[in-house]
């Protein structure tokens, strides 16, 4: 107990050489601090050391702040003429123009995104080691071509849009529902057909169309022999 | 140093990326005596890997930004994304120069204003800050 009073009395300000002044205690940032001093005992006043009241210390000015072109700061003016005047493309596949397959598509259609390699990474660490006989014996395939469902991945992504066809595009496809969409897209490929032949009908029919018109401007010409004969009649 | 161990990189996962191509090739219309080339390929896939495995320490100090994936997801450049970065930057040192600029016209004008209706106080504040900073 006498020495918890002898604790008390070393930070009594009876005992403080600044008498009844607060303790001096070292600042090292007087940024934002007050200019004045506190006083307690009988008469605690605060003491202000400045005419004005609340005024503090101005924070310390930085050499590098926003009115600065930062660009030219950090020598990179260069990069952004480069990247600003030329003409980037929008797809990936400008940017990779040698990988094959769509990479254009969005990755979360058929599960191939970056995102979720990230969220769900794969499980690795273990060594990668080449395939014994026996391993390589269940990559046996039967021979033959592929079933039709899968011969559409081997398609090489066509460039031209094809601005009438928007009834295949489909919102809501999900990569559980990849079958629905691959028995879809075998629908839609037999649609293809069927339209290239009603093209090709309809490309038949014009041909006779403007056989047809030809056979009758050379009829009504002035230069048909059936018409001259009438013209001397 | 970097630059090397990124084409290395590129170089061999285009290698890789071939291979694949070329398994598919074979599997869309297989025929038995492709069985031999096939596993050789599968073997070739292996070896891809670990040359790439073997890479990776090269790379370890090469950090990717994750809003380049996003880009990449949605089938986008990923030169836009370092395009559209430094234009964000741009504006976002013209608006802050701008504030700037606003701010230095308002102490300015406030310190015009004030001397005009308290012509002592403010001789004695130019006094106290005076030599910290100068009337701008």
């Amino acid at each position: 107990m006498s020495e918890q009073f002898r604790k008390v009395e070393q930070y009594s300000p009876k005992s403080s050489p600044r008498g009844s002044r607060s303790p001096v205690v070292p600042r090292q940032d007087s940024t934002g601090t007050l200019k004045a001093t506190i006083s307690l005992g009988k008469n605690p006043s605060i003491v202000h050391t400045g005419p004005f009241y609340l005024i503090k210390e101005p924070p310390t000015e930085s050499d590098l702040t926003g009115a600065t072109n930062l660009m030219a700061h950090y020598g990179l003016e260069h990069s952004y003429n480069k990247s600003s005047g030329r003409k980037v493309r929008d797809t990936l596949s400008s940017f990779l123009p040698n990988l094959p397959g769509q990479i254009d598509s969005p990755g979360h259609l058929d599960n191939s995104s970056l995102r979720s390699v990230i969220e769900k990474p794969p499980i690795g660490g273990k060594e990668l080691l080449p395939l014994s006989s026996m391993q390589l014996s269940g990559f046996r395939l039967h021979p033959g071509a592929l079933p039709e469902q899968y011969r559409l991945m081997n398609q090489v992504p066509q460039k031209k849009k094809h601005k009438h066809k928007k009834h295949k595009h489909k919102p809501g496809d999900t990569p559980s529902h990849q079958e629905s969409t691959t028995t879809s897209d075998v629908a839609s490929s037999a649609e293809k057909k069927h339209k290239k032949q009603k093209r090709h009908d309809d490309d038949k029919e014009r041909k006779k169309r403007k056989k047809e018109k030809k056979k009758k401007k050379q009829k009504h010409s002035p230069e048909h022999p059936s018409n001259s004969s009438h013209m001397d009649m | 140093m970097t630059s090397q161990a990124l084409e290395n990189l590129e170089a061999q996962l285009e290698t890789f990326i071939e291979n694949i191509r070329q398994i598919k090739i074979i599997v869309s219309d297989f025929q038995p005596q492709g069985q031999n080339v096939l596993n050789q390929k599968i073997q070739t896939v292996v070896s891809g890997l670990q040359e790439i495995d073997k890479l990776k320490s090269q790379v370890q100090d090469v950090h990717v930004p994750l809003e380049v994936f996003d880009y990449i997801d949605s089938g986008r450049n990923p030169q836009l994304y370092t395009k559209d970065c430094m234009e964000k930057a741009m504006n976002k040192n013209e608006a802050v120069r701008g504030k700037i600029d606003a701010y230095r016209r308002f102490r300015a004008h406030l310190m015009v204003e004030l001397t005009s209706v308290f012509p002592a106080e403010m001789a004695k504040y130019r006094a106290i800050r005076g030599d910290e900073r100068p009337m701008s």
